[in-house]
């Protein structure tokens, strides 16, 4: 019973940094939009580090997943609105709707795509996210390229003041929800036979596969999961928070080149990797931009490749390396 | 019936044959060598056996069962375990992760808890004597105890057949000679077919093998006990050159 205890040790560190995270966000005035930023951004990294991480994959059309998870949820508030009595339960429903869309289009993806390796693979995921926000566009679905604006909708269903909250605050909580979600999906993964798997075929998937691995089924699990969650940051971080959604907003290739810096910059495959990470990023993004406005990306850029020569393990990475015989090694992984 | 069987196996990669038309067969707790110049086959041979490359001709049957299709991690299951030329362990994991990933997945039930292969694993790792070494990377380990990490994943698979490639190379004298030795006790202890194939290593041919299986250009030439073939002319045309001094 000890056993099953310690092996969630881990986890202490996430959570106490979430905790953090909220009460700096909750007591001190001005903070909470900051506070915001980096649990959107710790929730990414989490959720791209479950097949980035673990995986070793590089998909650049990930943030097609958080897309689709944005008009899962827009989808249900628009169409569903004129139902009477549904409450806060459209909200349910658009959860729902997100992750029913973003494993639909991660099975997709992933039957094809997972099928080439290495840097095939990832060329071949640039064209998923370019070419669905095209597609919707094009063909003009989901209203095409003049989007979904839901304001109304939701000030009508929940009323303006709770409306109002949803966006300013309790979708922030839904955010650092997801992450902490993520984080024990990670750890639950790491110890379990599928987490051996993973790691298997992260280092060498031939040897992999003579051990009896089905690499293939273990890549899509890892795919579909880390799919999952970034339906569910899509439809809260830029649904509920921001109640509209364009296609190119949505399908911006950006979103995927930060998740993938953050899960770099804290050590892929880690599980306080992309926390860190993701404080790092966002809090030099935040104040380089208050600070050197309009130069942060001239000097984020030079942060980032010292930190990547001087961790290429990311920082946990190289955390976990120096506390590996210390008291402290085992709530680092 | 044979543990393995071979019927007329032919791999091409394009216009280049590289088996053709092997047939053989391997015994329960058998110890064969596989021996053959640069080029002759050796590599694509445990391939084809392995389920990385699927044969153009012929079948290959693993105790009765056809399996000249299945992939590999369907094959490794049913107790085909092998070793790589250069060691592939799996670099960042430990050397107890990357044994238990023999044990978790390479037996047939695939029921074996997260916690009974690492158990398997720390049992394993004493048999090849890596216990000072068990909590490191398999990245941070010199090149035999890479190598004797891969034998210990591929014995937590508890297979049925081991296939080594290149078993020996780059290893000294005194090392061979042991890992020979181990390797007979292995193969006697839980009945293990074990398929070593050498390049020229004949030291460790002639200490382990109990037949011999000569391949040149892709086609099998002689398929005897182990005295008789390296004596024979073939052989010594074209792979050995010389008579073997006694």
């Amino acid at each position: 019973m000890k056993k099953e205890i310690t092996k969630y040790y881990p986890l202490i560190p996430v959570f106490t940094a979430y905790l953090f995270l909220f009460l700096i966000g909750k007591n001190i005035s001005g903070m909470w939009q900051l506070v915001a930023m980096l649990l959107f951004y710790c929730a990414l990294g989490q959720a791209f580090n479950i097949f980035l991480g673990m995986t070793g994959y590089v998909d650049f059309g990930y943030v097609a997943f958080m897309g689709v998870g944005t008009y899962g949820m827009a989808l249900a508030i628009t169409k569903l609105a004129h139902i009477e009595g549904l409450g806060i339960g459209i909200i349910i429903i658009g959860f729902i709707l997100a992750l029913l869309m973003s494993t639909l289009l991660s099975m997709a993806v992933g039957a094809v795509a997972l099928r080439l390796r290495g840097a095939y693979f990832a060329i071949a995921t640039i064209g998923v996210n370019e070419g669905f926000r095209f597609l919707i566009e094009g063909a003009r679905i989901w209203n095409g390229s003049e989007g979904l604006i839901f304001t109304a909708q939701l000030n009508e269903i929940l009323g303006r003041n709770a409306a109002s909250a949803l966006m300013t605050f309790w979708a922030d909580i839904i955010v650092l929800i997801i992450a902490a979600l993520a984080a024990f999906v990670t750890l639950f993964y790491m110890r379990s036979k599928i987490g051996y798997a993973l790691t298997a075929l992260r280092e060498d998937e031939d040897a992999a596969k003579v051990m009896g691995i089905n690499v293939t089924k273990y890549k899509i699990i890892a795919f579909i999961t880390s799919a999952c969650f970034a339906g569910l940051v899509g439809a809260t971080s830029w649904a509920l928070k921001t109640p509209y959604v364009f296609p190119p907003e949505v399908f911006e290739i950006h979103y995927t080149i930060e998740a993938i810096i953050i899960v770099l910059l804290g050590g892929a495959g880690t599980l306080l990797g992309p926390v860190a990470g993701g404080l790092i990023y966002g809090i030099s993004k935040y104040y380089l931009s208050i600070f050197l406005p309009g130069f942060q990306l001239l000097i984020f850029a030079p942060i980032i490749i010292i930190i990547i020569v001087l961790f290429p393990e990311g920082v946990v990475g190289m955390l976990k390396y120096r506390l590996k015989d210390s008291a402290l090694a085992r709530f680092i992984i | 019936m044979p543990l393995l069987k071979l019927e007329n196996v032919t791999k091409c990669f394009g216009g280049l044959i590289a088996v053709n038309q092997v047939s053989l067969e391997f015994e329960t707790g058998q110890l064969i060598g596989i021996v053959g110049p640069n080029g002759s086959g050796k590599t694509t041979l445990f391939n084809v056996i392995s389920g990385v490359y699927f044969p153009e001709k012929g079948r290959v049957i693993f105790e009765g069962l056809d399996i000249t299709t299945f992939p590999p991690y369907k094959r490794a299951p049913l107790g085909i375990g092998r070793t790589f030329q250069i060691p592939r362990p799996f670099a960042s994991a430990t050397v107890r992760e990357n044994v238990a990933v023999g044990a978790m997945f390479g037996t047939l039930s695939g029921k074996v808890s997260v916690e009974e292969s690492l158990e398997i694993a720390d049992q394993t790792i004493e048999r090849v004597h890596l216990q000072e070494h068990r909590d490191k990377p398999a990245g941070t380990l010199t090149p035999v105890e890479k190598k004797l990490t891969e034998i210990a994943r591929a014995l937590a698979m508890k297979p049925k057949l081991l296939l080594m490639d290149e078993a020996m190379a780059g290893m000294h004298p005194n090392d061979i000679d042991q890992m020979v030795d181990f390797l007979k006790q292995i193969a006697i202890d839980e009945k293990i077919a074990i398929v070593a194939m050498v390049e020229h290593i004949m030291r460790a041919v002639i200490g382990m093998a109990e037949k011999v299986i000569v391949l040149n250009q892709g086609s099998k030439i002689v398929d005897a006990p182990t005295k008789e073939a390296l004596e024979d002319p073939k052989v010594v045309e074209v792979y050995l050159g010389h008579p073997l001094e006694e």
